[in-house]
């Protein structure tokens, strides 16, 4: 469907794309991954030549659409694009927003588009909000109607510019499900995103974009439990493991406990485990360690996330005198983190000064 | 982060209603209300129902108010959500306070 030739994207101070080379099939959904100013959005901008590449070739369809006599408007007729900040008409309503594109570049008529916008509208689950306004709606709803304007000009392929990078929280796993559903009709999507739960489950094909090009690509299985390339491994890793760093017994609390939140919720952790997590910690670190270190002291919390079975393997370290917290006379804390764990191991190492901790806290 | 609210006091029972976090930093603050708050109170009942969290320092708060009223009508938490409730039943704090 879409083959792409030695690709270069370059601007007077970067280049994002140095050489990509693959070919889309009909009916991949392809998640694009991959580290910041890795050309994930440039790569799909160029597709629809919202960029022109430097260099290179980009055939769709059998057309080379990189060729200046290329009648790009008709190509792009067959790409629909879904952009993070929805960049909907704010003076029309829902429905209006909807129609104008199929009347005015597919030649439908009013009623035809109508019809069609009210029944895409409906598979978004917004049919009652089709006379609203914009920014009458929320966040998470506006990207549904810019979804569904995308649909009405029943495109071939649907790319998606990080499609919930500018919503609230509560409001992406609304988003995300229409675009699973559309996935599941067997559209070719190509999706930049950094939301890794929805990278994976979403798509057939992985792109780990970095270096300038596609660096891996694979299956979500390849790329996310088996990746085999140096960075695609770290990056991988990265997703999965917390590490803190704590020096001080004024540490801040409250941030360390948010960052927890936030490692949480970029894992999909139950909201179960996050509190656990955080309690562990708390118990452990806060209230059974720190009153037995001296006011100079090292310790290091490092994290690592398994979904199946849903647990965190937990490591504390910390240096200074022989402290085993089994041998604590803090009770209750203890008493929660035994509850809260298993596999409770203490280790000293005499050489370097050091105490080890780890755990592994289940959902 | 904790916001401790007082809902009423009269006839010795003082209501509060707690939300957010009954942590490390949350629970000096409660601690250091209760001080101010507690005498002449012989029932305190405290409304859980948007606590998200609590932790063994607040649980050792609530322990502090439970051994000052335990004579006259002891501490009462209502509406716990499920994980504070697991914590109370795994510390035996469901045994010390009265949980509504």
């Amino acid at each position: 469907m879409i083959t792409i030739n030695h690709l270069k994207k370059e601007y007077p101070n970067a280049t994002p794309l140095k050489d990509v080379n693959t070919v889309i099939n009909k009916g991949d959904v392809i998640s694009i991954i991959g580290p910041s100013g890795t050309g994930k959005s440039t790569l799909i901008r160029c597709i629809n030549m919202l960029e022109t590449p430097t260099s290179g070739e980009i055939i769709v369809d059998g057309e080379n659409i990189t060729d200046p006599n290329c009648k790009i408007d008709k190509v792009r007729q067959k790409m629909g694009m879904v952009f993070q900040s929805f960049n909907l008409f704010n003076h029309m309503t829902v429905i209006e927003n909807i129609m104008a594109a199929p009347m005015q570049l597919l030649g439908k008529s009013r009623q035809e588009a109508y019809d069609r916008g009210k029944e895409l509208l409906r598979q978004v689950g917004l049919a009652d909000k089709m006379l609203n306004y914009p920014d009458e709606l929320s966040g998470g709803q506006r990207q549904r109607v810019a979804i569904a304007r995308t649909l009405a000009m029943d495109p071939e392929i649907i790319l998606f510019d990080e499609p919930t990078s500018a919503l609230d929280p509560t409001m992406v796993g609304e988003v995300e499900a229409v675009i699973r559903d559309l996935a599941k009709q067997g559209l070719t999507m190509m999706i930049v995103t950094h939301e890794m739960n929805f990278a994976r489950e979403v798509a057939n094909r992985i792109f780990y974009m970095d270096q300038g090009g596609i660096y891996e690509d694979g299956t979500p299985e390849q790329i996310f439990d088996n990746p085999q390339k140096e960075r695609t491994i770290r990056f991988i890793r990265h997703l999965k493991v917390f590490e803190e760093n704590i020096d001080s017994k004024d540490f801040d609390f409250i941030g360390l406990v948010s960052k927890l939140e936030e490692f949480g919720r970029k894992c999909r952790m139950s909201q179960r485990l996050i509190y656990r997590v955080q309690q562990v910690f708390e118990e452990l670190g806060v209230q059974i360690i720190l009153p037995e270190l001296n006011d100079k002291f090292h310790m290091e919390l490092s994290l690592e996330y398994s979904s199946d079975p849903e647990n965190i393997h937990m490591q504390l370290k910390y240096d200074g005198k022989k402290f085993d917290p089994s041998d604590s006379d803090n009770d209750l804390s203890m008493r929660i983190v035994k509850n809260m764990t298993e596999d409770f191991k203490y280790e000293r190492d005499e050489e370097n000064n050091m105490n080890h901790v780890s755990a592994v806290i289940n959902g | 982060m904790i916001d401790i609210e007082k809902i009423s006091s009269n006839s010795g029972e003082l209501k509060l209603k707690l939300s957010g976090r009954l942590d490390t930093t949350g629970a000096p603050q409660l601690e250091e209300f209760l001080e101010k708050e507690l005498s002449g109170i012989e029932k305190l009942t405290i409304d859980f129902s948007d606590l998200e969290y609590i932790s063994s320092a607040g649980l050792r708060a609530l322990l502090a108010a439970q051994k000052k009223l335990n004579a006259s009508g002891g501490v009462t938490v209502q509406n716990s959500n499920e994980y504070i409730r697991e914590i109370f039943d795994m510390t035996g704090f469901a045994e010390i306070l009265t949980v509504e």
